[in-house]
């Protein structure tokens, strides 16, 4: 059998999905990006069918904005029953009265169990208002999410200080339960791309924003960070390799640049770049050890780093006892291949 | 009895470390490598009130009394010696002197911008033929008129580069010496006959002015003299004692911080197989060591309260200042035996704390002063005199 | 003009150890801190005092003996502080909260602006500004890197994406701030003292009100349960990756997802 065969009987086979009956069920509230539907929607899926799955009810999406009512298809591939479309020049850039208000009418007819956002700008500021509106119940940034069939409750783990321990809150008797998760946390759910639907449009007329945007803050710089308080650190060593590459990687990760005593003798970073007990102390979220070989003084000064990924091609480098991921290779390779993987 | 630190010093001493991390930990290294007085430090210190910590809130201070300011001083000592010399040499003398004897018109002149910030102090008594031997002092004031006219100089002066309010000693009748023959003096350091002569280049403590000052003709008037006339020693005699309470709390920030960082790297620091904390010899080093620093807070601390409470402790202090200095000696010994290699080198701030630490034993009166102050107090309540 | 700034308390998270592997949370040393974002909001409204003409108040709601964290806040340049207690209230959810504190924005005849933090230190929560934007009916700006008056407007540095727009709204007005948008100051050393000990007008300066004269009980009843505690798996370290310098790449950039802060 080849491809296109497989295509032809897949293609006989689509089910056009008639927009399931409203009422009750699962909702993710989505954002579009770039004219695409954001990544952190299609994870709030996943987490909606798994949900949507033991409570015997369907998954629903609201999608506002301009021009957007062709990204219902992406959602339906995602395993979205119905798609309702509120497609209006009012609703784009994002403002919170016109979105609150249609949601809020939306959601009063149709009397979702469970609503879904990303904890983006967007989810930050319109979720609570929409469940101070509601009379719901908010967990906001839950990483690990189950269901408590019994009562039909959402349980969910919240990272606390960061992620030092995480506290399981539910919302036991208010709804309708609205659940907050961050970009990245989940896994995307399968896209069929053979699953197709059609949406339902919602006649809307959105309100005004009561924030007016009055243009781009010229001028503006946010305070500093400085590398003690960066919570993505690369740090390289002799053997790191092309530079200009670890400052691309380092900018794809959110992250800064840094080095060992080594890294700076060489003329690779400065000197309040220099990971050392002598140095600057650190303890990001994520330790990326470029071609670092590792000794007392700089391990002490990255210990409290929460996750450490270490590249060498000795495989007997002390770092690598200090690591959780270790990758025994050229450093220089590894982060060609890396800025590849992760771009 | 309540050994606690009330809520009010609690909170004081949340203020005074916050402040210490943010803007004193960042320039420790470089003051001591540049060989300069942390001017922007004092200022902002200044604005935050706690340069008057101690003096009355009538006076522009903070009213917090001496446990208050004990708690600023052992901060400051766990972070930068040097600039808690600064801030000991302005509070602890050189404007104290001016709080325990200066006229409610002195005190509303002088000590109120002192405490304020908006000027520094400094004191001055030692010069090149008295040091211990303070009586032996020879800077001569003449009475002419109103004025008295100062004439001789002062050594190992801190703050005295950029001190704006001296508060000086000097002879005022030879024939009386120590007892009716010496005054004390307010004097400003931008009149004329003031003159800062050279800066001392030291072994540790780098991030102060110590400076020697040379008076030529130097007219002062009669109202500020500080204290009666010919009783100079009375007044810093006073002003001595309470700073040398608060030195010693400087100490034990200092032994703090040695035993802290310590016990830090013994953490971390692994050598056979272990950490340096398995190893037995190392143990009783830290073990010695805090013992010693618990036994000097709750000295420390006691002085402080009964100089709140209105009870005597001039031999306290000098207890204070005895066994302060010489904990923080040998705690920054250890420190540097501990870290090793480490310590000894000038990327870490081990080293900065050894060489930091010595003066402690012989600025504000040697420890050999202050054992002779105790020996004298416990021998007079038995009826016996001893001389120097 | 009149600001009310909310202050909370939350843990030191010096003073905790999550011990992965017993799963359990030691908590060693029992320090609270002003919640960041609070305090940075604290700053703000502190800083539009400083131009002239406005009253700050700070209100909290915590346990005793924490009233601590008005004293900090009074001591830093608030003009008056509002201790709410009462049953339920130490408890409350953010839901619960926002109701209370429109009440006491009510109670208070009213304010102009309502500044509190972004995004809580220890839960992550950032519900409580807007729901009580939402309980006041009022607009609400979230993300505030800096705030400005004027006519009766509000201006503020807000994040889009990753630029940075000004955006404005009339008074009255919530805005929360994030942690780090602001240096706060330090607190006066002499008002430090005169908070604690009740002197120079600082003990009048302190009201406390009690809850159920704002609101009913019954309104009081928490939105959230806690469902127990969880422990992040114990680290295993020394994992190496096989395979092609290819397949490395993808383990690690796998493994970097999700840990990367949004």
């Amino acid at each position: 059998m080849d491809a296109s065969y497989l295509d032809l009987v897949m293609a006989q086979q689509e089910e056009t999905f008639k927009d399931a009956e409203g009422g009750g069920g699962v909702w993710v509230v989505a954002e579009s990006a770039g004219g695409e539907i954001a990544p952190v929607t299609l994870e709030a899926v996943g987490v909606a069918r798994t949900l949507a799955e033991s409570l015997g009810a369907y998954v629903y999406a609201a999608l506002l904005g301009d021009g957007v009512r062709l990204l219902a298809e992406t959602l339906y591939q995602a395993g979205v029953d119905g798609v309702r479309v509120a497609d209006h020049p009012g609703l784009s850039p994002f403002g919170l009265e016109p979105h609150l208000g249609i949601l809020v009418d939306l959601f009063e007819a149709e009397g979702p169990e469970i609503v879904l956002f990303g904890a983006t700008e967007m989810g930050r500021a319109l979720a609570p208002r929409l469940a101070q509106r509601m009379g719901g119940g908010l967990i906001e940034r839950g990483t690990r999410v189950s269901l408590d069939p019994s009562s039909r409750t959402v349980e969910a783990a919240v990272p606390m200080y960061g992620g030092e321990y995480f506290e399981v809150l539910a919302c036991p008797e208010a709804r309708p339960q609205v659940l907050t998760i961050e970009p990245g946390t989940f896994a995307r759910p399968f896209m069929d791309r053979y699953r197709k639907g059609e949406p339902t449009m919602l006649d809307v007329e959105p309100g005004e924003p009561a924030v007016r945007v009055l243009g781009p803050a010229e001028g503006f710089r946010p305070p500093e960070v400085g590398l003690s308080e960066a919570s993505v650190v690369v740090a390289v060593g002799r053997q790191a390799g092309d530079r200009a590459r670890v400052e691309r990687l380092a900018e794809m990760l959110g992250g800064r640049v840094a080095g060992d005593r080594g890294a700076w003798d060489a003329g690779l970073v400065e000197a309040d770049q220099v990971v050392d007990v002598r140095g600057v102390r650190v303890s990001p979220e994520v330790y990326l050890a470029v071609g670092i070989r590792g000794d007392t003084f700089h391990d002490a000064a990255m210990a409290d780093s929460a996750f450490v990924v270490a590249i060498h091609a000795d495989p007997d480098a002390p770092i690598f006892e200090k690591a959780d991921l270790c990758v025994t290779a050229e450093p220089g390779e590894v982060v060609r291949a890396l800025l590849t993987a992760l771009g | 009895m309540d050994f606690t630190f009330s809520r009010e010093a609690k909170a004081l001493r949340r203020m005074v470390r916050a402040f210490v991390e943010k803007e004193v930990a960042p320039i420790a290294a470089e003051i001591d490598r540049e060989h300069r007085v942390p001017l922007g430090v004092m200022r902002k210190l200044g604005k935050t009130g706690l340069l008057g910590v101690c003096f009355p809130q009538e006076y522009g201070g903070m009213g917090a009394g001496e446990v208050g300011y004990c708690i600023l001083m052992e901060e400051l000592g766990r972070v930068c010696t040097s600039t808690a010399t600064n801030v000991g040499a302005h509070i602890g003398i050189g404007a104290m002197a001016i709080h325990v004897d200066g006229t409610e018109e002195q005190k509303l002149r002088y000590l109120a911008p002192l405490a304020r910030g908006e000027q520094f102090a400094a004191f001055g008594l030692t010069e090149s033929n008295a040091g211990s031997d303070a009586a032996n002092i020879s800077t001569r004031a003449v009475r002419d008129g109103d004025e008295w006219v100062v004439n001789g100089g002062k050594v190992y002066i801190t703050n005295g580069g950029y001190a704006d309010v001296v508060t000086l000693i000097a002879v005022t009748d030879p024939a009386l010496g120590a007892r009716g023959g010496v005054t004390a003096f307010i004097v400003e350091s931008d009149w004329p006959g003031f003159e800062v002569a050279r800066e001392e280049d030291k072994m540790g403590i780098r991030g102060t002015s110590t400076a020697e000052l040379v008076f030529d003709d130097l007219r002062v008037p009669h109202e500020n003299v500080l204290g009666k006339v010919g009783e100079g020693f009375v007044t810093f005699m006073k002003a001595l004692d309470m700073g040398r309470l608060t030195l010693g709390a400087a100490c034990l920030g200092g032994a703090q911080a040695a035993l802290d960082w310590s016990v830090a790297w013994a953490r971390t620091r692994e050598q056979f197989g272990t950490q340096l904390a398995q190893k037995q010899s190392i143990q009783w080093m830290i073990a010695d060591l805090a013992t010693e620093v618990e036994a000097l807070r709750s000295l420390v601390y006691r002085v402080a309260w009964m100089v709140d409470t209105g009870q005597p402790f001039t031999e306290l202090a000098a207890m204070c200042k005895l066994y302060g200095s010489e904990v923080a000696s040998r705690a920054v010994d250890m420190a540097v035996q501990i870290h090793g290699g480490l310590g000894y080198s000038r990327d870490y701030p081990i080293e900065r704390a050894f060489r930091d630490a010595r003066i402690a034993e012989i600025f504000e009166g040697t420890n050999e002063i202050q054992r002779i102050v105790i020996a004298s107090r416990i021998f007079r309540e038995h009826g016996v005199r001893i001389s120097p | 003009m009149r600001i009310l700034v909310i202050l909370r308390r939350v843990l030191d998270p010096a003073g905790l150890v999550a011990h992965a592997r017993l799963r359990r949370l030691f908590i060693n040393r029992e320090e609270y801190l002003i919640e960041p974002g609070d305090h940075a909001a604290l700053e703000a409204a502190l800083r539009i005092k400083d131009g002239g003409g406005a009253e700050v108040v700070v209100v909290s709601g915590q346990p005793e003996p924490d009233d601590d964290t008005l004293r900090r806040g009074l001591a830093m340049g608030a003009d008056r502080a509002i201790y709410l207690s009462g049953a339920g209230f130490a408890d409350a959810d953010d839901g619960v909260a926002a109701e209370v504190l429109k009440a006491t924005v009510e109670r208070l005849g009213g304010a102009d602006l309502v500044l509190v933090g972004m995004t809580r230190l220890d839960t992550g929560q950032a519900q409580l500004g807007p729901r009580l934007a939402g309980a006041l009916g009022w607009p609400q700006i979230v993300g505030a890197w800096s705030v400005e008056i004027a006519d009766g407007r509000i201006r503020a540095v807000r994040r889009d994406g990753d630029d940075y727009v000004i955006v404005e709204t009339d008074l009255p007005a919530v805005v929360t701030v994030p942690a780090k948008a602001l240096e706060p100051r330090y607190p006066d050393g002499a008002r430090l003292i005169n908070v604690y000990r009740g002197e120079g007008g600082m003990a009048e300066a302190v009201l406390q009100w009690d809850v159920a004269d704002l609101m009913d009980p019954e309104g009081l009843v928490p939105l959230l349960e806690g469902r127990g505690r969880d422990f992040p798996p114990e680290r295993e370290r020394g994992v190496r990756v096989e395979g092609s310098i290819e397949e490395a790449a993808q383990a690690v950039a796998e493994a970097l997802r999700g840990r990367r802060p949004g």
